[in-house]
């Protein structure tokens, strides 16, 4: 069992004022001529200890409520179920491209293929739908990243954010402040489930080593864990290039940097690569897969509170008390 | 001032001696109206009580005269219990209605021609505020005035016996106004010592104390000669059981009494003197 504490220990200096009713009695006096001869009566006796006794009590039990007592109720180890998932969308530019291969001719005549944000979104559409039990929350950013849908149960404001999410050029992409902003997601929440960011982007873009230093930490306060789905068409490099391209051109491409960047970072990590609507849905059930691991987490429980108790109490025996006022007798005759 | 209430008509039934004239019947000769002897004029020198039949039926011519009994003063003591007790106050202030029954007292004896003496006594005699019996025209005002003032202590009315040695050898009548809340025996020994004496004890109680206490609650009582606390749950079996222990209280008085050929007068409440003068007259009994 807890140990008991007091909110207002300072109170519990008043108590030695409960031993005030033992002094006297409450009750009125009357002056009689004689008792030699009052029948001795054992249920005045009681009485008269049961009063005194009572007060006291009474006494206590509000010195001792006023000082708040409480126990604190600890942890308890829980396993979650879910993810607390927030899917950090790319609406650059670049993602309205299509996803596969495509004859520049037939995309002049406009036989557009689908986009890479149009596949992006129905995919990840349909994973909201397979996955019940998860909290969504959606982050899009081209520019500068905007919080579209909390965190919440509230899917259907997912659903719509996701829904009108529309790739538009402005020519920068802000990927640090869109993820740090899909990581605030987290603050002031009890961690009771798999925390992941969904990063759905095609890249291009480079963190800068300040921001890749707060990221770091952001990550680390929130133990979430990161997926990138790199959305690109066969032409870009793939991530794994890296070896090579680093020591036959000297230049890094962004992509793959940003994917060492991810993997130094010491949060979990993984990224899939994607270049066509299928590899999208494998990478989903991927996501799937890594997130359904019941997720271990501490639970506080609230604090127990027991000056509930000990006002009911005194209430209890001042009603008792005053009772015994009102059978009082107030003057010694008929 | 209290209220003017008849005189009491108290009586004896022995003849004080003395040669104060009063209303009693005496026994020394003197002016009266009981026929004692008839004497010679010349024993008797006073032509106004000229017995002329008993002169005319005297073959030798003698002249006798009538002789009478003196009309005798009679002594009247109050003695007053004045321990806590006393002091207490229910439906009357129950020292009230001993200064009440006092000064009645007093007022009647000297309408009666009689000598009115007054001792106090609580757990010590009272010598400051004694009255000793002579035919005392201001005692009654001397009560109204002092009577109330007189604190009302101590434990027990021991005292009482003190006051014994100081009533006078020849018998007289003798009140005593108390509660006789006393330890068993204390009224049968004073009353042994009072014996010559012609004794009324007079029992003070208040309505409070017997069938009028309060039916139901809590309180606490003080006992005021003591300053014992009680604590009551007054409830209709205490009450049954308070008012048991009352009568038991004055049965023993009356036994305590009757042993001493004595009758107490019982007071509940209000003194009235016409109570007493019932009781003189064989009534209240």
């Amino acid at each position: 069992m807890n140990a008991l504490h007091f909110f207002k220990p300072d109170l519990l200096w008043l108590l030695p004022l409960c031993l005030l009713p033992l002094l006297s009695y409450g009750v009125k006096q009357f002056s009689y001529a004689g008792l030699e001869d009052w029948p001795k009566d054992r249920v005045s006796e009681l009485l008269r200890w049961g009063v005194r006794i009572i007060a006291v009590l009474a006494l206590a039990s509000l010195v001792i409520a006023s000082a708040a007592p409480f126990t604190e109720g600890g942890t308890i180890s829980r396993i979650g179920k879910g993810a607390e998932i927030v899917i950090v969308l790319d609406r650059s530019g670049s993602m309205s491209e299509s996803l596969e291969e495509q004859d520049p001719v037939e995309r002049a005549r406009g036989k557009m293929k689908i986009s890479r944000i149009g596949a992006a979104r129905e995919v990840l559409l349909k994973l909201m739908d397979q996955r019940p039990g998860d909290t969504f929350g959606v982050v899009v950013f081209n520019a500068s990243p905007i919080a579209v849908a909390p965190l919440s149960a509230d899917r259907e404001l997912a659903r719509a954010a996701l829904k009108s999410a529309e790739a538009n050029s402005s020519g920068f992409t802000a990927i640090n402040r869109a993820l740090e902003m899909g990581l605030d997601y987290f603050d002031d929440r009890p961690y009771t489930a798999t925390r992941l960011i969904l990063l759905v982007s095609d890249g291009d873009t480079k963190i800068k080593p300040e921001d890749e230093k707060i990221l770091k930490q952001r990550f680390k306060d929130t133990q979430a864990q990161l997926m990138w789905i790199y959305v690109h068409t066969g032409y870009d490099f793939s991530l794994e290039y890296e070896e090579d391209i680093s020591k036959e051109e000297g230049a890094v491409d962004p992509n793959v940097a940003l994917n060492s960047l991810f993997r130094s970072m010491g949060m979990p990590y993984q990224a899939f690569e994607v270049n066509s609507e299928s590899g999208l849905q494998r990478a989903v059930t991927e996501i799937g897969k890594a997130t359904n691991k019941p997720t271990r987490y501490e639970y506080r429980l609230p604090r127990q509170d027991y000056a509930v108790y000990c006002y009911l109490l005194s209430m209890i025996l001042l009603g008792i008390l005053f009772w015994l006022k009102r059978i009082e007798i107030k003057a010694w005759r008929k | 001032m209290s209220q003017q209430q008849p005189l009491i008509h108290y009586h004896i039934r022995w003849r004080p001696s003395g040669h104060q004239p009063g209303a009693g019947h005496g026994i020394v000769p003197g002016a009266g109206d009981q026929l004692r002897s008839v004497v010679p004029l010349r024993d008797h020198p006073d032509p106004r009580r000229l017995d002329l039949r008993t002169s005319v039926r005297d073959p030798f011519k003698n002249i006798w005269v009538r002789d009478f009994y003196l009309n005798s003063a009679l002594k009247v003591i109050v003695l007053v219990d004045t321990s806590a007790s006393m002091g207490y106050i229910g439906y009357v202030n129950r020292f009230q209605v001993a200064k009440e029954v006092a000064s009645q007292l007093a007022l009647s004896a000297y309408r009666s021609g009689d000598a009115f003496g007054v001792y106090l006594a609580g757990e010590k005699m009272n010598k400051e505020r004694m009255l000793p019996p002579k035919a005392n025209r201001s005692a009654w005002l001397w009560l109204q005035q002092h009577f109330m003032n007189i604190k009302r202590e101590g434990e027990h009315a021991g005292g009482l016996f003190d006051v014994v040695a100081y009533l006078p050898q020849n018998p007289c009548l003798v009140f005593i106004v108390s509660d006789f809340r006393w330890p068993e025996g204390k009224l049968k020994s004073l009353l042994k010592k009072l014996s010559h004496h012609d004794v009324v004890p007079v029992m003070l109680q208040d309505p409070t104390e017997i069938d009028k206490q309060p039916k139901r609650g809590i309180a606490i009582l003080n006992d005021a000669e003591t300053g014992k606390k009680q604590f009551v749950w007054m409830r209709p079996s205490l009450q049954q059981q308070m008012a048991a222990m009352r009568a038991k209280h004055v049965k023993s008085v009356r036994e305590a009494c009757n042993v001493l050929g004595a009758r107490p007068f019982i007071v509940r409440g209000e003194f009235k003197t016409a109570s007493l003068t019932e009781y003189f007259m064989g009534a209240n009994i």
